[in-house]
């Protein structure tokens, strides 16, 4: 029911080696950011456009792309949209767009795994 | 081909009545915050009401259909994709936002519009 109402699905790359955090409870926490590219033509020919997301996923997920994504890798997500405000360091009041992990799938075509 | 990699839906209410502003080549853009909200039952059992804001950005005939036809607290389906785009702030520093750029618009709620469909890929 929740899913229909905020969905979001990726396919991409990762820019960066995911970062993770384990909290004291022992929970983990992935976060990395995937590049999502779209082919635009136009009069003068094709360009590309790269459009960067920030990405998070818990728990089990967190700690299977602890294990197995790394920069660059293929990969397509479900997941759903948070707009949170966090504190930086200077204690100032940001805005960040989050994509919250449901489900994510590694594409490795030439690999046998 | 370039939605199966960038692709967003959202079901939720408006936040206010679409702002609206129109370019000297009369081309339009519409901005709206809508409101999607979840309902789930935490580790104690309690159901928990969760609501997130997004920012919806359309253009063209997309953004006429909503200046036209949706207001203040209207329920609405679309399918959008993510942009992030930088801005300037008016001390002149640079931001930057993330706003679903609206593809496709199903009205929902209110009167005989109810269901209606406009697809207008852009």
């Amino acid at each position: 029911m929740n899913n229909l109402q905020n969905a979001v699905n990726l396919i991409g790359r990762t820019g960066i080696d995911p970062v993770i955090r384990t909290f004291e409870n022992g929970v983990k926490l992935a976060k990395f950011s995937i590049a999502t590219n779209e082919t635009i033509i136009e009069a003068n020919g094709k360009s590309q456009k790269t459009q960067w997301h920030q990405i998070v996923a818990w728990g089990k997920k967190a700690e299977m792309i602890e294990k197995f994504v790394k920069k660059g890798q293929l990969l397509a997500v479900d997941g759903k949209l948070i707009n949170r405000i966090f504190k930086d360091a200077s204690g100032n009041n940001k805005k960040i767009t989050e994509i919250q992990v449901n489900e994510i799938l590694l594409i490795n075509p030439k690999k046998a795994s | 081909m370039n939605n199966l990699r960038n692709k967003v839906q959202l079901i939720g209410n408006l936040g206010a009545d679409p702002e609206i502003v129109t370019f000297e080549n009369g081309n339009k853009l519409a901005k709206v915050n809508l409101a999607t909200n979840e309902t789930y039952t935490n580790a104690k059992g309690e159901k928990v009401d969760n609501t997130h804001w997004h920012r919806l950005t359309a253009w063209g005939k997309t953004a006429e259909i909503l200046e036209a036809y949706v207001k203040k607290g209207e329920q609405i389906a679309i399918e959008g994709k993510l942009i992030t785009r930088e801005y300037e702030t008016k001390e002149g520093g640079k931001k930057y936002t993330t706003e679903v750029h609206v593809q496709e618009i199903l009205m929902l709620g209110g009167g005989a519009k109810n269901g209606s469909k406009v697809e207008t890929k852009k």
